[in-house]
């Protein structure tokens, strides 16, 4: 029982996303904090403030944690579809059991 | 990627990255910013004392009190990257023997630091003149303003000496003035010996020769402007 608490936690902490959604990732975190980078150094240089382009800088900054680290469900639309277990064809059932060792499947 | 600490990680060394990259943007920035600052200063009044280093001191030494007057314009210098500048006023006069290996004297009598408003709340003002100093910058994020300086027989801030605890009767005592605009990125700068791109070196800044007095006193210079 502890460990279905555990693996819950795990799973929320994990934030798993599929590999579609971490080439997203990857893309958007890079895109969003460099274009934040630019429009905090123009915006500070044409309007003189500093204090302002730092303040655009952090706020850009944290918006892009806030889009990128929890696993939305955008990131999320390709998941992996995993072979069946001992090499048989796809199990359309909707029961499966864990296997323990090689003799137990589930039809 | 593949998890939210691993994206934590991978966002954190971008942006860090990207903060160099603009914070060196901002310091390059400052060379596209000409500067033209000006300054004359003249002595108004010169006198040697005598006096002690600290109160418990036997030593007895001879020390300068030179009032001055400056009038300065370092608006130029203060950009968006402006933190502080910082202003000081030197006296200056040859090492004797003249022509030998020492360095000339110098020393500095007064100093200020001028806050840009981005870095008043460093400021080491009290609560009402900081509020002062707010109101007069009237919320602009750049106050060239605060770059002119008008000082009339302004008391010096140290009184100096010459290691050997004599000075009086010196000749040839100049003063100059000199700034170092402190950045918020980017580098140090100093007042430049020649003209560097935008950047005009000092215009005036030093004033006319005049000689410490003798001891006593009683001699009031009034400077040879």
């Amino acid at each position: 029982m502890a460990d279905q608490i555990l693996d819950r936690i795990r799973d929320v902490v994990d934030g798993q996303i599929d590999f579609e959604g971490q080439k997203l990732a990857e893309i958007l975190a890079t895109a969003v904090l460099a274009i934040v980078g630019g429009i905090s150094f123009l915006v500070g240089f044409l309007l003189q403030d500093i204090a302002l382009a730092l303040k655009i800088g952090l706020g850009g900054t944290a918006l892009t944690f806030l889009l990128v680290v929890p696993p939305w469900p955008f990131f999320n639309r390709h998941p992996v579809k995993w072979l069946p277990l001992g090499g048989e064809p796809a199990i359309t059932s909707t029961q499966q059991n864990i296997v323990i060792d090689a003799k137990l499947f589930a039809k | 990627m593949y998890n939210s600490l691993t994206r934590i990680q991978a966002v954190f060394g971008f942006f860090t990255t990207v903060a160099f990259v603009v914070a060196s943007l901002i310091a390059a920035s400052d060379f596209a910013a000409p500067r033209t600052p000006s300054a004359t200063v003249k002595a108004t009044n010169v006198q040697v004392v005598k006096g002690r280093p600290h109160y418990y001191s036997t030593k007895k030494e001879e020390y300068a009190i030179i009032k001055f007057s400056l009038d300065a314009d370092l608006s130029s210098l203060f950009t968006w990257n402006t933190k502080q500048l910082f202003v000081y006023v030197t006296a200056e006069w040859p090492a004797l023997p003249a022509g030998g290996t020492n360095q000339t004297n110098k020393a500095v009598i007064w100093d200020t630091i001028i806050t840009s408003p981005s870095a008043d709340h460093l400021s080491n003002l009290g609560p009402a003149a900081l509020r002062k100093l707010r109101k007069q910058s009237a919320g602009k994020s750049v106050d060239p303003n605060r770059g002119k300086l008008v000082l009339k027989n302004q008391k010096p801030k140290y009184q100096i000496t010459h290691p050997s605890g004599r000075i009086a009767s010196t000749a040839d005592v100049i003063l100059r003035v000199h700034y170092n605009a402190q950045p918020w990125v980017g580098v140090l700068t100093w007042n430049q010996d020649a003209d560097l791109g935008l950047w005009r070196k000092l215009a005036g800044g030093v004033s006319a020769a005049f000689e410490l007095p003798a001891l006593k006193t009683a001699a009031k210079k009034a400077g040879s402007a």
